[in-house]
């Protein structure tokens, strides 16, 4: 029946055109625009767990409410009534013991590297300028292979650091605050303590304004200049698969008493921004796909009117209800087809076309700050998936009510 | 064997009029019959039903020993499409098929289209079409589209053949070579040919002619003694 099904297909050529272009501009746009959201997830994705650790092992410090120590100081049943009830944070400042979070991490073949940190609030202050800001003490080599800050060094080697010895890498921003050149010395203090010379050995610039504001040392330096010998406060963790991030924060947190997130788990805001994204594009994609739909359903109907007389001839010469229900099935399903396959090109071509347009601010995470377009087999499947699910049930409607007319009754009728 | 039609009758619609009543009828193997009557007698009614495209309210047909009211649709397909050739007043060509497609259309049905070629191009030589074989219908004139149609009715060799007022869209000088063509059926291939026609000069043609009226048998030259008492006389 394909046979005939292509000869009316190419005896109503504007028809099936009109219909084609229907299945095609849809799944172009499902491509390009899973191409164009998928691209900007990943991009986002990506940002987020290189600039960051993947996952975060922190010192666990949990708000103290008026009740929380009733248990522990009166048992079960009692009912303490608190004339100044208790207020602050129960916890620990420092990783309680990190030589066994160590151990741990070496022993993890899906770990591939982590870097112990200590940040604490400090005030830098050059001549009369101050400004708070954050200062993170690491082993450079170790906190290079775990987030990306080492890329956005502008002067300067991330390394350069070293393991000791009052040296500071600040952002762009802090710099310019504190109105400071490189290789100027800036006075850092911390608390209470008495504020101790650093010299400024190099400047990164990320392009994302809190990490800029930051500043970088030597985890001894840090350690001393906070009076917390051998103490830190986090380590962070960058594993083979970052997929798999949020399943080790769950394992891992039932090991320590440490709190253990994963990148996922403190970027909640930004994942459910893309669930809603991902809503509206599959909102977006269903519309043009149930147009296209509509298209396929009602030329096709209009067929099965118009040849009732072949109908009727058909079903005399032999042919069955399946024959005819094929005869219209089958048309739907070639301009479903080809519908697709020339939208699956046009989609993919557009979207090399989208990647090569300049759109936004060079940065230095996307130097040639053009759009970020995902090209994956899965987009191209599921637009196909979805063109021809549309066109299959767009079709088996008018074809099953040709497949029900009896010959007789077309005749009976004079065609 | 042949056609054998007993106590059919047939009802339509709702409310239902009866169309045909208590037709009892045997045509054998080879027989060139007419069927006659005024429009509404209920002859291409009757003619439906003996060839399996209309069902009967009651009484049972057989065809070639078969009792088809009761075959299984599969069987009654191939049957038709095996057995059975067919001609109506509009000749049902498929418009986007060439001559020589549209009456290989019934061999596609079980892939015989190869092996049917020689036989479409044998039919359309002795129908005067072959060198149109590659036109549409569209391209034909009235009488060559409705011997078109009888080519396709022939293709597979069928031992019955059922035409519906096939000489009504047409010419004098077209609609006698179609009966001509229908007689040969008859007497050169020892086909069973089925003919409604209300025109009474083609209606004669045919060795055996039975006439309707008003859902009954009223006239048959071959078998007079089946006649109902009450309706011989009218």
């Amino acid at each position: 029946m394909i046979f005939l099904a292509i000869r009316y297909l190419m005896e109503r050529k504007r028809q099936t055109i009109l219909t084609l272009l229907g299945v095609f501009f849809g799944t172009m746009a499902y491509v390009s625009v899973s191409g164009f959201f998928m691209g900007f997830q990943g991009f986002m994705v990506q940002q987020l767990v290189n600039n960051a650790p993947q996952i975060h092992i922190e010192a666990r410090q949990d708000y103290l409410f008026s009740h929380t120590l009733d248990e522990s100081f009166f048992g079960k049943e009692a009912i303490a009534l608190w004339v100044s009830p208790p207020a602050g944070v129960e916890g620990y400042m420092e990783v309680q013991s990190p030589q066994s979070w160590y151990k741990r991490l070496d022993a993890d073949s899906r770990v591939e590297a982590y870097s112990p940190t200590l940040s604490t609030a400090a005030l830098f202050t050059s001549g009369k300028i101050s400004v708070a800001a954050n200062m993170i003490g690491c082993h450079p080599e170790q906190h290079s292979k775990v987030t990306t800050i080492a890329d956005y060094m502008i002067v300067g080697k991330f390394t350069d650091i070293g393991v000791g010895g009052n040296r500071l890498i600040m952002g762009d921003e802090l710099m310019k605050r504190l109105g400071l050149g490189m290789n100027q010395t800036v006075m850092v203090s911390v608390g209470t303590n008495r504020a101790v010379p650093f010299k400024v050995v190099g400047r990164f610039y990320s392009g994302s304004r809190g990490l800029d504001l930051q500043s970088f040392a030597s985890l001894d330096d840090v350690q001393r200049v906070n009076q917390t010998p051998k103490q830190i406060n986090e380590i962070g963790v960058r594993i083979k698969d970052y997929t798999e991030a949020t399943a080790f924060a769950r394992s891992w947190s039932k090991l320590a008493p440490e709190r253990v997130e994963s990148w996922a788990d403190q970027n909640v805001n930004i994942l459910s921004v893309f669930a809603i994204q991902n809503a509206l594009k599959i909102s977006m994609v269903l519309t043009v796909l149930i147009v296209a739909g509509f298209g396929i359903y009602n030329i096709l109907n209009m067929t099965v009117t118009q040849k009732r007389q072949d109908i009727a001839i058909l079903r005399a010469l032999g042919y069955d209800t399946f024959d005819v229900v094929m005869l219209f099935f089958s048309q739907g399903l070639i301009v479903g087809v080809v519908g697709a396959f020339f939208g699956l090109i046009a989609g993919y071509l557009f979207c090399l076309w989208l990647q090569t347009i300049p759109f936004m601010n060079a940065s230095p995470s996307n130097p040639q700050g053009h759009l970020h377009i995902a090209i994956t087999v899965s987009i191209y499947i599921q637009g196909l998936a979805l063109a021809l699910l549309s066109a299959s049930i767009a079709s088996i409607l008018p074809a099953r009510a040709a497949g029900k007319m009896t010959p007789i009754d077309i005749i009976r009728q004079g065609g | 064997m042949g056609i054998i039609a007993s106590h059919v009758g047939k009802e339509f619609g709702e409310p239902s009029v009866r169309v045909l009543t208590d037709i009892s009828l045997e045509i054998k193997d080879g027989e060139f019959v007419s069927l006659a009557g005024r429009s509404g007698a209920g002859k291409s009614t009757l003619l439906y039903i003996l060839s399996s495209l209309d069902n009967a309210t009651e009484g049972q047909i057989e065809i070639s020993g078969k009792d088809i009211t009761k075959m299984p649709d599969e069987e009654l397909y191939r049957f038709r499409n095996q057995q059975m050739g067919f001609v109506f007043q509009f000749h049902y060509l498929i418009a986007e098929l060439t001559a020589i497609q549209n009456v290989l259309m019934p061999a596609r049905k079980y892939n015989e289209e190869i092996k049917r070629q020689a036989r479409a191009e044998m039919l359309l030589d002795q129908f005067g079409l072959l060198n149109k074989k590659d036109r549409y219908p569209r391209q034909l004139s009235g009488g060559e589209q409705q011997r078109l149609a009888i080519a396709r009715s022939l293709i597979m060799e069928p031992k019955y053949l059922f035409a519906d007022e096939p000489t009504g869209a047409l010419d004098t000088v077209n609609a006698e070579t179609v009966m001509n063509i229908l007689r040969d059926c008859s007497v050169k291939d020892g086909m069973t040919v089925l003919m409604v026609t209300h025109d009474p000069d083609f209606a004669a043609m045919a060795p055996r002619q039975i006439r309707l009226a008003d859902g009954e048998i009223v006239f048959d030259n071959q078998n007079p003694a089946a006649l109902k008492p009450e309706v011989k006389k009218t």
